[in-house]
């Protein structure tokens, strides 16, 4: 028996060889053509993504909500203090729900006035959080709803309060979300009260940097950062979060969707935002705008 | 007794298989989908360092390959690098499995534990030849750190949970799994 294990290690060994260089040769053959063209090793991963990741979900469900339970359970020894704690936020919301329900009515008498309508194109859908990236250095979460479900790479996803990230990579029931903390992430904002345009750059941390404020000295923290819509890139005016300042100097944002615990998101269809282009003709008398269009700039 | 152990044998590589997803899919849970603070040990390249240095018959090349690209793809890496090295790695700990096996656990941890670094560094190299963004470098030496920290713990669960033992010399079979 020994003697034979030698005579097929003999034949084997040169074998295992070549498999092996082989297969080194295929993985990095695979990475260069990932370099050279990213899209369609990037449409092959979603469709991997897609074939596995749902094959996954019967199980991962009830395991995500067993660990969950879990941790549940281990809050319920400090539920003294948290009761407490609820009494008095519940308070103070009392007060603020007074306030939102009279500013409520108000704005919709206002809207009665104006006889204004309000987007109806804008419509959403929610998906459930199936998995996350599984890698520290990469923030997203899959959704388990694609492209049968009429979703497009781009658009926004949302919770109930703020923007959460876009979609970024369609499979045929599975669709990718970037998060605003991916340090690929960069999603154009204004800030609310002063009106500066930035951007909201993800830098892989709980709060992204925000980058290319016009005028940093209007800018406090605390201020409200709302989505532009700039680039056609997300609908306009969507909550993102607060600014805040880190101990650097440099200015953050404090996200206001809870990103600790993301489970289902709404995913907002958005068809673009028309384009503006030159003066119309009820504005400007024809041969005022013709004279206009020459010179670009003016005025 | 040759099918047996050949019944075994396959038995061991497809746990094998079964555990590299199995740790996919758990890292894949949204358990807790804020930023981490710090990056948890890589898990699946523990488990092939662990299982090449003290079971190499049980890990053949193509399902360290076929793993390791799954994970690849499914954590949004860059696809076959990171792959391409855990294999290499793999190989060299298999190559010295038999001198690993007389010089003691501490020797054979700190081989892993050269393996593990050798491979970041090779990966950090490879991703700034081809000019990809990188990772930051701090969380990358954390995770790298957690990774060689995880490795006691991975030989030993796979020996308690999963019956892996070296093929000793006093034991010329080489014990099986389960048994």
């Amino acid at each position: 028996m020994a003697r034979d294990r030698t005579t097929s290690e003999d034949y084997a060994r040169p074998l295992k060889r070549l498999l092996l260089g082989l297969l080194v040769l295929c993985l990095i053959a695979v990475f260069l053509v990932w370099r050279v063209d990213s899209p369609r090793v990037e449409r092959f991963r979603a469709q991997v993504v897609d074939t596995v990741v749902p094959s996954f979900d019967w199980a991962m469900a009830p395991v995500t909500a067993t660990v969950n339970l879990a941790r549940d359970f281990r809050s319920y020894q400090r539920i003294h203090e948290q009761n407490r704690e609820l009494r008095r936020e519940l308070q103070q919301m009392r007060s603020w729900k007074e306030a939102a329900l009279q500013l409520e009515q108000e704005n919709a008498r206002l809207r009665d006035l104006n006889n204004l309508a309000l987007d109806p194109q804008l419509t959403h859908v929610t998906g459930v959080v199936m998995a996350d990236s599984g890698s520290p250095f990469r923030q997203s979460v899959l959704l388990n709803v694609g492209a049968h479900d009429g979703i497009v790479d781009g658009w926004a996803a949302m919770d109930g309060l703020g923007i959460v990230g876009r979609i970024s990579g369609v499979g045929e029931t599975v669709s990718r979300v970037i998060l605003l903390t991916d340090s690929s992430s960069r999603i154009p904002a204004v800030i609310q009260p002063s009106g500066q345009r930035a951007m909201v750059v993800g830098d892989n941390s709980a709060a992204p940097l925000l980058d290319f404020v016009e005028n940093a000295e209007a800018v406090r923290p605390g201020d409200r950062l709302v989505s532009s819509g700039d680039g056609g890139v997300f609908p306009p005016g969507f909550l993102i979060g607060q600014v805040a300042e880190d101990p650097q100097g440099r200015l953050r944002v404090r996200l206001a969707a809870d990103y600790t615990r993301l489970e289902f998101l709404r995913v907002l269809r958005h068809h673009g935002t028309p384009v503006i282009e030159g003066p119309g003709a009820l504005i400007l008398p024809q041969d005022l705008a013709g004279a206009q269009a020459e010179v670009p700039g003016d005025g | 007794m040759a099918e047996a152990q050949g019944a075994a044998l396959w038995l061991g590589r497809a746990t094998f298989v079964a555990l590299g997803v199995a740790v996919i899919f758990f890292a894949l849970l949204p358990l807790d989908t804020g930023v981490p603070r710090w990056a948890p040990p890589d898990l699946l390249l523990a488990l092939c360092l662990a299982w090449s240095a003290r079971r190499p018959d049980l890990v053949p090349a193509l399902s360290i390959a076929a793993v390791a690209l799954l994970a690849d793809l499914l954590y949004q890496r860059p696809p076959g690098l990171f792959a391409a090295l855990t294999l290499l790695g793999c190989t060299y700990l298999k190559s010295r499995a038999r001198s690993l096996r007389d010089a003691g656990f501490w020797v054979e941890w700190a081989t892993a534990a050269g393996v593990t670094l050798a491979i970041a560094v090779s990966y950090r190299a490879g991703l700034a030849l081809v000019a990809v963004p990188q990772p930051p470098l701090g969380l990358f030496l954390v995770q790298a750190m957690t990774t060689v920290a995880a490795y006691p713990a991975v030989v030993v669960a796979s020996r308690l949970f999963f019956g892996l033992r070296r093929s000793g010399a006093s034991d010329p079979a080489g014990a099986r799994p389960g048994a």
